[in-house]
């Protein structure tokens, strides 16, 4: 029993995606007693971003896109502020200002408020046409915007755009992509894994460009929006999607940046250097599996491991994270895509090269000093298996022998590799 | 809560297990489609069934960005929610131990859900190598045995602590 006039301790929590959703989930298996806020610019009960290139493709419905509903936020006793977007935190009074004038005081803090697309100084690139994908009303107007035949533009070849594309496609859109780099998917796949997708969604019917700058967008005598690309004729555009990339909403907390960094800086319990405050998922510069600079990792299962280490420390458990590991699936254009952790080979390093595994076109896993660091994988949906078993792998920092036996699924010593580098793993749930 | 615990010492792959649990779950006899396979190693002359554990921790259910994997109260499985999942294939990417499959027909992911608690497997299981036990005595027993009977299929005990 608390002592009568102790007040409940208040825990606030910025954001309402995956990281804030993780941590306020497991911060109540260790404390049932203290009062917590979950703050959201926007005006709905959390819903999934990964999921909105599937609603465009009209294979999740949008009711599905929301995971979870107003009775779990009863259910963790939290309270929801909903289209209350925090434009500063007061560190000294410990309080969250709000963009309308509120305030809220709270002992300890989360700041969860994941990253906001860029967009590129293009002149004329502005418009109810011209949209990102990235937050759930920006999704519904593309929905509008998806009509049969329509011509879109996407300006940006990332895995966010490149999913926007498969969509538009599969919408009976006409795409035409402009990138201004040399390839796509620089971060989530290697040179050849790279050619291999941009066969395939050439062989999609979309006219897609590498190398090629977007001069400016001009409206015509009748409103339509005209396109100028380095190099092509002028053309038409119904819809622009921009995803020239994202930034961390890492200005709330300005001074836990570093110079020519971008995050917020945080140690492996989550916590920035400020006392009880704490950051996770896509606004974290957080800790590395396999060590070196700390590092954003944009993804939805680092958000999610991060909420959870950051939720159980809210609760003062102590908990470490070891490291986030990119990994990366996506199915698009017929093929299933998948990467893990480093896969850019540097000098040293034994390279696995593989096109003729079952249900694979290509496999690459980069080995250093024994141990496997990272893979690209492209073919159906035994890409994404042969990454999982080898993440273990990468993970724990186990070396590998015989790396196909690891990949594949039926192979014994593999079966035993993996044993050992999965370690304890406790199966069954409640009762065990 | 109760798992399909797997003894490969028993185990003759006839693939009972495979053929019903594929007719369970797809109506069909699609072993390809099952949600347990069995392993046959010519080599060494060793067959062993792998099907999902249903982790405490399940990494599958904590990353699936579309809510669409949950334990089941009553059982204790960890299921698949068909109509929610959006076939983007990161539970794949998450299991370590390859237990889940694609449905390419469906786009949607799928794993075994011990039948609701009556996994068909085991009653389909002519040899004994399929027992639906209570975790303890599944893990501390059986997992055990595995690994021991792997290790020595392929003659690795030697020389090893
Ligand atoms: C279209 C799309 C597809 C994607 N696909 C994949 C994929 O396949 N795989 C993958 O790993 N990742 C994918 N991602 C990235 C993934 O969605 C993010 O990494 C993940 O959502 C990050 O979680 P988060 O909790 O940090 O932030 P978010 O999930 O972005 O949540 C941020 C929350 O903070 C709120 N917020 C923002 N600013 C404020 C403020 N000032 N005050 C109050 N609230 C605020 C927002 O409203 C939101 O609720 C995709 C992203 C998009 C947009």
């Amino acid at each position: 029993m608390r002592p009568a006039g102790v007040m409940r301790r208040h825990v606030a929590i910025v954001g309402n995606g995956a990281a804030a959703i993780s941590a306020l989930e497991t911060f109540r298996t260790h404390d049932r007693d203290s009062r917590v806020t979950v703050a959201s610019a926007e005006p709905c009960t959390a819903y999934s971003r990964v999921l909105l290139p599937y609603y465009l493709r009209r294979k999740v419905p949008y009711h599905h896109l929301f995971i979870r509903d107003a009775a779990f936020y009863r259910d963790f006793d939290a309270d929801l502020l909903l289209e209350s977007a925090v434009e500063r935190v007061d560190v000294g009074a410990r309080r969250l200002e709000f963009a309308d004038g509120r305030n809220l005081p709270f002992d300890r803090l989360l700041l969860a408020p994941g990253s906001s697309p860029v967009r590129p100084p293009i002149p004329g690139l502005e418009g109810p046409e011209v949209q990102h994908l990235w937050r759930l009303d920006e999704a519904g107007r593309l929905d509008h915007l998806f009509r049969q035949g329509a011509r879109a533009l996407v300006i940006g070849a990332g895995f966010v755009s490149l999913q926007a594309v498969w969509a538009a496609r599969q919408r009976g859109l006409v795409v035409t992509v402009i990138e201004l780099a040399e390839r796509i998917l620089p971060t989530v796949l290697d040179d050849a894994g790279a050619r291999i997708l941009q066969e395939c969604i050439v062989a999609s019917g979309v006219d897609l460009h590498t190398n090629t700058r977007t001069e400016g967008l001009m409206r015509d005598e009748r409103g339509t929006l005209r396109v100028s690309v380095e190099g092509l004729p002028s053309f038409a555009a119904d819809v622009v999607i921009v995803g020239t990339g994202v930034r961390p909403n890492d200005h709330l907390l300005a001074e836990c940046v570093e110079p020519a960094q971008r995050g917020i800086t945080v140690d492996d319990t989550m916590q920035t250097a400020i006392d009880g405050v704490y950051a996770a998922g896509d606004v974290a510069r957080g800790p590395v599996v396999g060590g070196g600079p700390r590092t954003v990792h944009a993804l939805w299962p680092t958000a999610v491991e991060q909420g959870k280490i950051a939720g159980a420390n809210l609760a003062g458990a102590r908990a470490t994270y070891a490291g986030s590991l990119s990994m990366n699936v996506t199915s698009m254009f017929g093929v299933t895509v998948a990467s893990l952790g480093r896969f850019a080979a540097e000098e040293g390093d034994t390279v696995v090269l593989r096109d003729d595994l079952p249900g694979l076109r290509y496999l690459k896993i980069v080995v250093r000093e024994g141990v496997p660091v990272g893979a690209v994988a492209l073919g159906g949906a035994a890409a994404a298996t042969a990454l999982g078993f080898l993440r273990p792998f990468v993970r724990q920092r186990v070396p590998v022998a015989d790396i196909e036996a690891v990949v594949t699924g039926e192979h014994v010593a593999g079966r035993i590799a993996r044993g050992r580098a999965i370690g304890r793993v406790v199966p069954g749930g409640s009762g065990s | 809560m109760r798992i399909v615990a797997v003894d490969p010492d028993s185990c003759v792959a006839c693939r009972n297990c495979e053929y019903t649990c594929a007719f369970q779950q797809t109506g069909d006899f699609d072993r390809a489609r099952a949600h347990i396979r069995v392993a046959y190693y010519p080599a060494e002359r060793a067959c062993v069934p792998f099907t999902c554990m249903h982790c405490a921790e399940a990494w599958c259910m904590e990353v699936c960005p579309a809510g669409a994997i949950a334990r089941n109260e009553e059982t204790g499985a960890v299921e698949i929610d068909a109509a929610r999942c959006a076939g983007c294939k990161m539970c794949l990417l998450a299991c370590p131990f390859g237990n889940i499959g694609f449905d390419e027909a469906d786009g949607v992911s799928g794993k075994c859900d011990l039948c609701g608690g009556d996994p068909r497997c085991v009653g389909s299981c002519i040899s004994g190598a399929l027992e639906y036990v209570e975790v303890e005595d599944a893990f501390a027993f059986r997992r055990e045995a595995l690994d021991t009977r792997l290790r020595h299929v392929l003659r690795l005990d030697k020389g090893r602590p």
